[in-house]
């Protein structure tokens, strides 16, 4: 449609599948936005884009953009809905994918449970041949066997064929030419190679990597076939994107090759919306904060970078060694804790939140569904945090009986009455998240309070004050979209591909020349990768990261690089900055030889993404936003009346301090006594931190009741 | 001769005094450290009595040494050089509270857990036998034979610093890794040649690496002169030094915010916690007196005695060999240390260890024995003779009860130590890898596949990829054992299979291994069929074959190949119950 341009990103989490559309003027550069949520659907998780895109009155054929995120691949992998896969791999190594690393996390158990490789035996096979770890053919490969084996896995019933040999990161041409026999002799079959997914060392990570891309493969590419064809059922004619693991986005053609990588596209469209949202309002040192209705995630962001690695597992945790896949996936660190988290007492006494949660049904004992246990959202209930006559937006009666049986019931096991249960509740939840958060930044060598922390998801903005409060941090931004959140991040995502390729080199002057090599070849890649697709190469901005260690260690420290070429006169500077980072790091440097291990490229291209613009103020007073007030006990400062806001009316430039509730759509914010608040020029909530004792920090901007401009507002107007 | 010598596990009876020490270094008899009470704990900690802080903002402490050891573990794993730290995570990392209790432990493996808290307090009996301000602020321990609180081989180095707030020390952190070359008579250290403890690496009895914050050099320098891999020695040095500063500065942080009081309260309160749990489940044991006699490879024959009671847990381990001059001796604290993993396993092997965990256990030793052995003796392969007295020990209750414990698992550490010149860098390496076997069949299902042994735990083994870039050998291939009829560890469930895998050095190197059950197999349960033998078999490039079970400096060259099997572990039960 002329004269102006329709963006949606649709989300499709756990629960809900969440919608934002954004229409803007072409003259006027005006912006409208719509926002909605709708039940997810599965198996079928287009019908649900399709309900909410309905319920928000978005017609497709006027869609121009669509960013699409979904939780597809990690359902199917954590419900063991895929397919069946047999794996072709290395002769002597069919066992790898089941000996995998022989650790067990629950080490004093004798009764552990090892967990179960994707492939049984029978559907694992080799081939001979053989490469060295520098890519040299040590022995050719022999593909006499193959037939056999297609056979068998034909018979077998097997859906997809994964393919993994020895090296293959160091020289891919065996596999290259094991999946061109395999499409040769069975063109249907879906065939992944590692070599396609990783180009990094460490057999098991890469065949299981492989293996579980196979194993999503046809449900993934079913499910994006079926809502690309529901959306040009439709009319729709523009251009759709998918979200991925690593912070931006891919076309739908290059995502149904490789759907492994959106197995974490969620909560990398949070992160990344937190950086963008950084960008706009001038805050590049960002703590990223996502309280969802099962987990808590948390990530860093610094100087405006996420951090991307390929260090994933599922299912790992305590007690279960779990799945690597070798991906590029954002770095976060994603705890048990959200609105939904149980409580619960030990057989000695002790109370912990989660990891279990009520999930969606029964969910929390507020819903009265019949929840049994009580939840960090049933506490907030209690206190007052959530207000008990308008929960969940007003669309459910809270059943505030059930919420005091259950937290009672805490309560009589830890010897308390049901208030101090439900404030022990919030505290616990709240230390659960601050540890979270204290791994992603001080134990990286970084300060929070060098951090602005950007709360959001359901549950975001119930605890972000009281966090920021125990870690230091002086600033808290709750986004406008905040129960939206990650939808809004997909919209702000560019095209982006992340290449981790290892290549071993000492870091001195005669190796420069082979250094650079490796990456003007990862560079062409990246560039004929892009155009391919019909992206021109003058459009794609090309960052390089390189992988380095002291000689003989194994782990490395990522390192960003000039774009100038590597050469014999830049290793010196490139070793420096190694050295520095190490020592922020770790402490300590060593008079040691440098060794690069690999590197990494992040190739992007804008994909006309949304500009967002900075609205002055309206002059209003915060005043006609108030609502009824209410007593909240803030759990760690006790009972307080407190100011309540309708979020929605909030408008830029109005201020006001805690004790304070804001009640928007899909969440809640609890303004601590002593806190400050700004509505700024993106109606974004930025809060000014006081210190535990309810003094202001040094430097947080405002005096004492004056009304000057807090921090809020610096930096406006940072569009990129 | 000395008396038999009885001790509460956790050192807190009297009766302790004498036994480990050497002649030079005098234990002081406090007869206090393990023991919760306020009024009995030295005045080190500043501890004022119970306080009234509220049970969460114990909790929010409790949780804050578990993960200062969990980071500490996580630095040493990014920063180490040696890959049997960085790679197998062959470490442990630990909280103590002041005066050597621990509190909490991070991952790595069982029983290096039992290690840190033992160092601590002997390298406070040396030190603050000096009196007060024997050990100060900015103070950095390093120790690593047995006779100083190392509890292990000379390998394994510990390095411990005090931390203190408003001048009171609330805390050690404290770290033990696997060093891949401490000096001694063979690459790699261990030697089976070794005939006394000099002949096994550069000891070092617990002295200062940091004098209040100033770097000793000098010990550095001893350290970095006495390894055949210097600048490995130097990095797995201070990747532990920094491991621990990132710990000692939470628990700084912690004291800071939350007040002394409150933070002793929180130790009191956790040791009460995990005695309670242990009692729990101790009580939920069949009691009774239990006794198991073993022959082992090498002929010898071990017995042991284990009483279970309503309030302890007893092992006897008295009568049982001499000492010998071979590196197959433990330290009487690695036989206690056997003894709580198996106590741990029985009662509550999920749940939280600390000190107080230990308390119902009681182990007793008679010093000269190879479980409670004295200097000179050598210790190279203690990790053997640690993991069949723990299997020996499981052995004796399994029987009693085999519902709750599995068969016998193949029962090794399986050693392999490689050491040359890589072919393609002119380097010098050394690999040291333990090896995977199978685990026993249990009353439910059958054994686990290719796991690590019992002595370890989030330990991973080196990538194929790695080992053949890194070393100057290939990996031909690395299989699983047949569990077809016919393969050892039948039953009605079948124990879980061991491997093969087939190193080929690349040019010249010197191989040194350990594997236990070499000669007698791994034993099933409830009338289900022995598992297999562990070993090493070279082949020679003409064909001949050689068979090992315990090795070192044996000289292989390219073209030979290094054939490791692990065995199956044990099935339980009948074979002829099996379902399908």
């Amino acid at each position: 449609m002329p004269g102006k341009t329709i963006r949606v990103a649709a989300d499709v989490g756990g629960t809900f599948t969440d919608l934002v559309c954004f229409e803007t003027d072409a003259e006027s550069g005006q912006s409208t936005v719509r926002t909605a949520k709708a039940d997810t659907t599965p198996p079928d998780y287009e019908i649900g884009v399709m309900n909410v895109l309905e319920k928000s009155g978005t017609d497709p054929a006027g869609v121009n953009v669509l960013v699409h995120g979904t939780t597809v691949v990690i359902n199917a992998l954590t419900e063991r809905r895929g397919v069946r896969v047999g794996l072709i791999t290395t002769e002597g190594f069919r066992d790898t994918l089941e000996i995998a690393r022989g650790n067990r996390p629950d080490f004093f158990n004798l009764h552990y449970r090892k967990p179960p490789p994707f492939v049984p035996r029978r559907l694992r096979r080799e081939l001979p041949g053989r490469m060295s770890y520098r890519g040299e053919e040590m022995r050719p490969l022999d593909l006499s066997g193959l037939d056999g084996i297609i056979a068998d896995f034909q018979g077998e019933g097997v859906q997809a064929v994964a393919i993994c040999f020895l090296h293959s990161y160091a020289d891919p041409s065996h596999e290259v030419a094991a999946e061109a026999a395999v499409r040769d002799l069975w063109p249907e079959v879906s065939v992944v190679s590692s070599h396609r997914i990783a180009r990094e060392w460490r057999e098991y990570e890469r065949c299981n990597t492989a293996v579980l891309s196979a194993y999503v493969q046809p449900v993934a590419e079913r499910y994006l076939d079926r809502l690309r064809d529901r959306f040009e059922d439709r009319g729709f004619a523009g251009s759709l994107y998918v979200m991925q693991s690593n912070c931006g986005v891919d076309s739908l053609e290059a995502v149904s090759r490789i759907p492994i990588t959106m197995v974490e596209s969620g909560p990398a469209s949070g992160v990344w919306g937190a950086a963008e949202l950084g960008r706009l309002i001038g805050e590049s040192n960002i703590l990223a904060l996502d309280i969802g209705g099962t987990t808590a995630k948390c990530a860093l962001v610094e100087g405006g970078n996420v951090r991307i690695m390929t260090d994933y597992w599922i299912e790992r945790d305590r007690t279960s060694a779990g799945y690597p896949i070798m991906v590029p996936v954002v770095d976060l660190v994603e705890i048990g804790n959200g609105g939904g988290s149980i409580a619960w007492v030990d057989d000695f006494g002790k109370l912990h939140v989660g990891p279990r949660s009520a999930g969606a049904v029964p969910g929390p004992a507020a819903y009265g569904r019949g929840g049994t246990d009580a939840t960090t959202t049933d506490a907030n209930l209690w206190l007052g945090r959530i207000n008990r006559d308008h929960f969940c937006d007003g669309e459910v009666v809270a059943d505030m009986a059930a919420v005091e049986r259950t937290i009672t019931d805490v309560g009589r096991r830890l010897g308390v009455d049901t208030d101090d249960a439900a404030r022990g509740i919030v505290r616990i939840a709240n230390n659960n998240m601050v540890n979270a958060l204290k791994l992603v930044s001080l134990n990286r060598g970084f300060d929070p309070r060098d951090f602005t922390l950007v709360a959001f998801g359901g549950g975001g903005g119930m605890h972000a004050v009281a966090l920021a409060k125990e870690l230091g941090v002086r600033k808290v931004v709750v986004p406008e979209s905040a129960s939206v959140f990650a939808a809004w991040g997909m919209m702000m995502s560019d095209l982006r591909r992340d290449y981790f390729v290892t290549r071993l080199a000492d870091l001195t002057p005669d190796e420069a020349a082979g250094i650079e090599a490796a990456y003007a070849e990862a560079v062409a890649r990246a560039i004929a990768d892009f155009e391919s697709e019909g992206v021109s190469p003058e459009r794609v901005t090309v960052t390089r990261f390189g992988k380095f260690r002291y000689r003989n260690q194994e782990h490395t420290t990522e390192i960003e690089l000039d774009a100038d070429p590597v050469s014999e006169a830049s290793v010196g500077a490139i070793a420096d900055r190694f050295h520095d980072a190490y020592e922020r790091e770790y402490t300590y440097r060593l008079d040691a030889p440098v060794e690069m291990v690999g590197l990494h490229l992040v190739a992007s291209a804008e994909v006309g993404k949304l500009e967002m613009t900075d609205r002055e103020s309206t002059g209003a007073s915060a005043e006609i936003a108030q609502k009824p007030g209410r007593t909240v006990d803030f759990a760690s400062e006790g009972d307080h009346a407190a100011t309540v806001y309708d979020g929605s009316r909030l408008e830029p430039g109005m201020r006001f301090a805690g004790p304070a509730i804001v009640e928007a759509p899909g969440t809640t914010i609890v303004i601590h006594p002593g806190d400050r608040v700004e509505i700024d020029g993106y109606r974004n909530v930025v809060i000014q931190v006081s210190d535990a004792n309810g003094k202001e920090f040094p430097g947080s901007g405002a005096g004492a009741g004056t009304d000057e401009a807090t921090g809020g507002s610096e930096g406006k107007g940072g569009v990129t | 001769m000395t008396p038999t010598f009885s001790a509460i596990a956790s050192f807190s009876g009297p009766g302790e005094a004498g036994g480990l020490s050497s002649p030079s270094r005098r234990r002081q008899g406090t007869g206090t450290v393990g023991t919760h009470s306020p009024a009995s704990t030295p005045p080190a900690t500043g501890r004022t009595g119970p306080v009234a802080a509220d049970p969460i903002t114990l909790a929010v402490i409790q949780a804050g040494w578990t993960s200062a050891a969990e980071e500490m573990f996580a630095v040493l794993r990014k920063t180490a050089m040696s890959p049997i730290i960085h790679e197998v995570l062959d470490v442990g990392t630990g909280v103590t509270d002041g005066d050597g209790n621990l509190v909490g432990s991070g991952a790595g493996i069982p029983s290096f857990v039992g290690v840190l808290d033992k160092a601590v307090r002997r390298i406070l009996e040396i030190h603050d036998s000096f009196g007060p301000g024997g050990v100060r602020d900015g103070d950095v321990f390093i120790t690593n034979d047995p006779t100083y609180g190392g509890v292990t081989h000379l390998n394994d180095v510990v390095v411990a610093e005090p931390v203190f707030h408003a001048g009171v020390r609330i805390a050690w952190v404290a770290s033990i890794g696997h060093w891949s070359d401490i000096g001694g008579m063979t690459p790699g250290s261990m030697s089976v040649a070794a005939r006394e403890i000099y002949q096994e690496g550069v000891r070092l009895p617990a002295v200062r690496l940091f004098d209040a914050g100033r770097p000793v050099t000098p010990v550095f320098d001893i350290i970095a002169a006495n390894s055949r891999l210097p600048a490995f020695a130097s990095g797995d040095l201070w990747a532990q030094i920094a491991a621990g500063r990132r710990a000692a500065a939470q628990l700084r942080q912690m004291a800071a915010t939350y007040g002394l009081d409150a933070y002793n309260a929180a130790l009191d309160a956790l040791f009460d916690r995990s005695e309670r749990q242990a009692r729990s489940g101790l009580r939920a044991l069949p009691q009774g007196d239990y006794a198991i006699e073993e022959e082992q490879d090498d002929g010898a024959i071990w017995r042991a005695r284990i009483t279970i009671g309503t309030e302890a847990f007893r092992v006897d381990l008295r009568d049982n060999p001499k000492q010998r001059a071979a590196p197959h001796n433990t330290s009487r604290d690695g036989a206690v240390i056997a003894s709580q993993m198996l106590f741990k396993a029985l009662t509550g092997p999920s749940l939280p260890t600390t000190q107080a965990s230990f308390r119902p256990l009681d182990v007793i030793t008679e010093p000269g024995t190879v479980f409670h052995a004295e200097d000179p003796a050598p210790h190279g392969f203690y990790f053997e003779t640690r993991i069949r007295l723990y299997d020996m020990l499981w052995r004796c209750l399994a029987r009693a009860f085999p519902e709750r414990l599995p068969a016998g698992h193949f029962g090794t550490i399986g050693g392999t130590v490689v050491a040359g010149v890589h072919p393609e860098t002119g380097r010098s390496y050394t690999m040291v890898e333990p090896q995977m076997g199978g685990w026993g069949a249990t009353a439910n299902r059958d054994g686990l596949d290719c796991m690590y042994s019992t002595s370890h735990g989030d330990t991973f083994n080196c990538p194929v990829e790695i080992c053949e870039a890194r070393y100057g050998l290939d990996v031909a291939w690395k299989r699983m054992n047949s569990r077809s009829a016919g393969g050892a560890g039948q039953g009605r469930h079948s124990g879980g299979r061991g491997l093969t895998i087939c190193y080929r050095p690349r040019g010249q190197a010197t191989v040194a291994v350990g594997f236990s059950r070499h000669r007698l197999p791994v034993w099933g349960l409830a009338g289900g069929h022995d598992g297999g033998t562990n070993g090493l078999t070279v082949i020679r490039s003409n064909g001949d074959r050689e068979d090992y079970g315990f090795a070192s400096d044996l000289v292989v060259a390219a073209g030979d190949s290094l054939v490791i099997r692990t065995a199956n572990g044990g099935g339980w039960g009948s074979p002829s119950n099996r379902a399908g």
